[in-house]
């Protein structure tokens, strides 16, 4: 079995903002070939490092956002050969992607315009900060600069008792790039599905900006329905008033996430009959507690307040675990905020299969590393290989290029 | 009229709340025929969520419904009703797509697992979007967003060092587990469209969450690091590539920020000379990227006293004159009245919708030069399309519809 873009051919120029665009075709069997300048895509100088120290292909951030692609090495910028070389490999291709500023591929005739008439079937995705025009086309932007614009940012931060004057949060893991390459998934499986109805491909013009200000759930429809900006909580939903923490410290100095406590009467008397078993919360047997309704934090009311403060003292003399399992044993939703690296001990995980191994300069053997974002029962995602080492499939694909 | 890219093809929507309605969105955004199956015992909570338009809720008055479902039908199933069920196997048959996100074990519990459906239309690709997956000890946990942003890791990845996480403030992981959906669905039709073969993509949300965080992941594998240490989450500074000044600054006006990054020297250099060459930034202990990591919170301070007087758009086109990196932290009210980017590449659109008046909603994120995706219509009232969809797609007569309306079939 292998991936359902398997026989697709994707040439891809992305660093850091598109290079996940290229992992996610790769991953479901597409041969994604990256092409590099001599001195290697600027993600490969991304920390962290193989055991802290700097190299090519000891970057963990390549390693994770190239899995399954080859990498060739051609001096577009500077090598006239080079860039015809280039120019082939993307009018044999099927896909080609990239994250260069807008004008910069144009005079290299790798632009969209320069390849379509030899290669009128060609799907060609631009993934850049604003899209290919407007005023701030070419500003320049990094993972937190779009955050800020696109507006995921103003709605992550702080209670002002938590932290004064605190700014809005951005989320690390480059989320922006993230959300960018999510997007340009969209626009390439769309026009490889109307390719196979008419042979014609199309340019994708991806902008990050774009597809993060569609990412912001309530944030967009406060203002477009109560002209009103919510406000950032600490480690819950930004809203239109304060609403009831979420978040609680347990007895192990671990945080919970308490997300709702019995929406329903089912769960809500499993959940009561729990902390009284424990001492607390002996007052929920009146009435005024059994509408759903009162319960839920959003609302404001005085009962909601007295769960959650007699939630919290329960919390804080149990440890994490016991609260996330007891919780969900309980049919409530609840969560422990984990460290990411943290996932790794969780069987439920390695169950499904989800966790791969995956080895490299520098590691003497192989270490689990996430994997399929979907399991897939008849074109299953699959790990090939791993990051290509800087030029590690050169001449193997200029051979094949030879042989075409 | 441009026949857009995927013309022709029908989901069977069962999905919910804002995982599920997300993907069908991109699906229906690309010309999809997305039939929302509702229920009128047990309807999606976001038909109540606010913001709504007037006093009282009405089901059909949700600003927030009707962002995240336009261009969709909606038909009103009562599929505990034995003629319901049957009408839901035959809507089945003929659609191309289910998608659904109840919580593992529902879809068998009505006899329409994936063996199931497949015995109801061979080739069918069905999605499923849970918090835990379909399989695995836990598959019976539930989640929503935030729990889910909390297993992976991505609540702990945002925020300031040495309090709780600030995590994010809204549900990313609906969002984005939903955009997963979408890719895989549009993944499976290519390959149906290839072979004739349908398949099962099995989703969990928090599956997808830990795939956004792989680097940090990889850090502790391969070096021993965790980020529940010191000093994580940086706040705004730069986790990698470590870098400064890399920050928000407070500027002139309430409540009211620039995010600047400065990836090199060079960037540097151009900072300074935007700052018109302050002393204190022509210091030798700033000219290296070692020397302002070292000396960051004094390089803030710096910054943010430049900054603070100064108003956030202006200041953002003079550093982006000069080469900086920098960004106003735009609210939704910036986005929608000030952002220049937005308005001129046509960002917002305009459809009616019959209790909430003319609606703004966003455009379609990727844009194709040659099929675009498209808004036809604003969110669906609740079943709306029943009759519509009962008629012309499984063939219902007047006398039918009239008789399941009358046994209560449709709510």
């Amino acid at each position: 079995m292998s991936g359902p873009l398997t026989g697709l051919r994707v040439i891809e120029f992305c660093d850091e903002p598109g290079q996940l665009a290229g992992k996610l075709l790769a991953d479901m069997g597409a041969d994604v070939i990256k092409v590099e300048p001599p001195e290697g895509s600027s993600a490969r100088a991304i920390g962290p490092f193989v055991k802290d120290i700097p190299g090519p292909d000891r970057s963990l951030n390549f390693w994770y956002y190239n899995t399954n692609k080859r990498s060739v090495v051609l001096d577009v910028e500077t090598s006239t050969g080079d860039r015809d070389l280039a120019r082939r490999l993307c009018e044999q291709a099927d896909i080609v992607i990239e994250d260069r500023t807008p004008g910069i591929m144009q005079p290299l005739g790798l632009a969209y315009a320069g390849l379509v008439d030899a290669a009128p079937g060609l799907v060609y995705c631009s993934i850049t900060p604003f899209g290919q025009d407007g005023p701030w086309a070419q500003f320049r932007t990094s993972d937190l600069v779009s955050l800020a614009l696109g507006g995921p940012m103003a709605m992550n931060g702080y209670d002002p008792e938590d932290a004064p004057g605190a700014p809005p949060i951005h989320g690390n893991g480059d989320q922006a790039y993230n959300t960018a390459c999510h997007a340009a998934m969209h626009g390439i499986m769309a026009a490889l599905l109307e390719r196979l109805e008419t042979g014609r491909g199309q340019h994708v013009d991806c902008s990050m900006h774009e597809a993060l200000s569609c990412t912001t759930e309530v944030g967009m429809p406060y203002w477009l329905y109560a002209r009103q900006d919510v406000i950032r909580q600490t480690g819950r939903h930004a809203a239109a008033v304060r609403t009831e923490r979420w978040m609680y410290r347990a007895a192990d100095g671990r945080d919970v996430l308490i997300f709702g406590v019995g929406r329903d009467n089912a769960s809500w008397a499993k959940i009561k009959q729990w902390m009284q078993e424990h001492g607390f919360g002996q007052q929920f047997d009146e009435e005024r507690f059994d509408d759903p309704l009162a319960r839920q934090p959003a609302r404001g009311t005085a009962e909601a307040r007295e769960i959650m403060q007699t939630l919290a003292s329960f919390i804080g003399e149990m440890p994490a675990e016991e609260i996330y399992r007891g919780g969900q044993e309980r049919d409530q939703a609840w969560g422990i905020v984990l460290a990411p690296d943290e996932t790794v001990h969780d069987q439920h995980w390695w169950d499904r299969g989800f966790f791969v191994h995956v080895s490299g300069e520098g590691v003497d053997a192989p270490v689990p590393m996430p994997g399929a974002p979907y399991i897939f029962s008849a074109t299953p995602w699959e790990l090939r290989r791993p990051a290509p080492k800087l030029g590690e499939h050169t001449g193997e694909v200029l051979a094949e290029l030879r042989s075409t | 009229m441009v026949k857009l890219p995927l013309q022709g093809i029908r989901v069977c929507d069962l999905t919910w709340i804002i995982a599920g309605p997300t993907a069908t969105r991109v699906l229906a955004d690309f010309g999809a025929d997305v039939i929302r199956v509702e229920h009128g015992q047990a309807v999606d909570a976001i038909r109540l969520g606010r913001p709504i338009v007037g006093e009282t809720p009405t089901l059909n008055n949700s600003g927030f419904f009707n962002y995240i479902n336009r261009n969709k039908r909606s038909i009103l199933l009562n599929v505990r009703h034995p003629d319901g069920y049957g009408l839901l196997r035959q809507l089945i048959a003929v659609s191309d797509v289910v998608v659904e996100n109840f919580s593992s074990g529902v879809m068998e519990s009505w006899g329409l697992g994936y063996d199931d459906l497949r015995e109801i239309r061979e080739d069918i690709i069905y999605c499923s979007v849970s918090g835990f997956g379909h399989s695995g000890r836990d598959r019976e946990y539930t989640t929503w967003g935030p729990t889910a942003q909390a297993l992976s890791g991505l609540t702990m990845m945002s925020g300031l060092p040495g309090i709780q996480p600030a995590g994010w403030g809204y549900s990313y992981m609906d969002h984005t587990a939903g955009y997963y959906a979408a890719s895989a669905i549009m993944m499976a039709l290519y390959h149906r469209k290839l072979t004739g073969e349908g398949q099962q993509i099995d989703m969990a949300q928090v599956e997808a969450g830990i795939v956004l965080t792989g680097p940090a992941f990889l850090d502790a594998m391969v070096n021993g690091r965790s980020w529940r240490r010191e000093g994580l989450p940086p706040g705004n500074r730069a986790w990698q590539p470590e870098v400064a000044p890399h920050n928000t600054y407070p500027c002139a006006g309430e409540d009211r920020w620039l995010a600047l990054a400065v990836m090199n020297d060079a960037e540097w250099q151009a900072l300074v000379r935007a700052m018109d060459e302050p002393d204190w930034a022509t210091d030798k202990c700033f000219a290296t990227n070692a020397g302002r990591l070292e000396h960051q919170d004094e390089l803030d301070t710096h910054i943010a006293d430049w900054t603070r007087p100064q108003e956030d758009y202006a200041l953002m086109t003079l550093l982006q004159a000069a080469g900086v990196r920098a960004g106003v932290v735009q609210k939704a009210s910036d986005r929608f009245e000030r952002d220049p980017q937005l308005a001129s590449r046509g960002w917002w659109h305009h459809l009616p919708h019959a209790e909430l008046g003319n609606c703004e909603y966003d455009g379609v994120a990727p844009r194709l030069s040659g099929t675009p995706g498209e808004l036809r219509t604003g969110s669906p009232l609740l079943g709306e399309h029943t009759h519509e969809v009962m008629r012309e797609i499984l063939g219902l007569d007047d006398e039918a519809i009239a008789s399941n309306e009358a046994a209560g079939v449709f709510m």
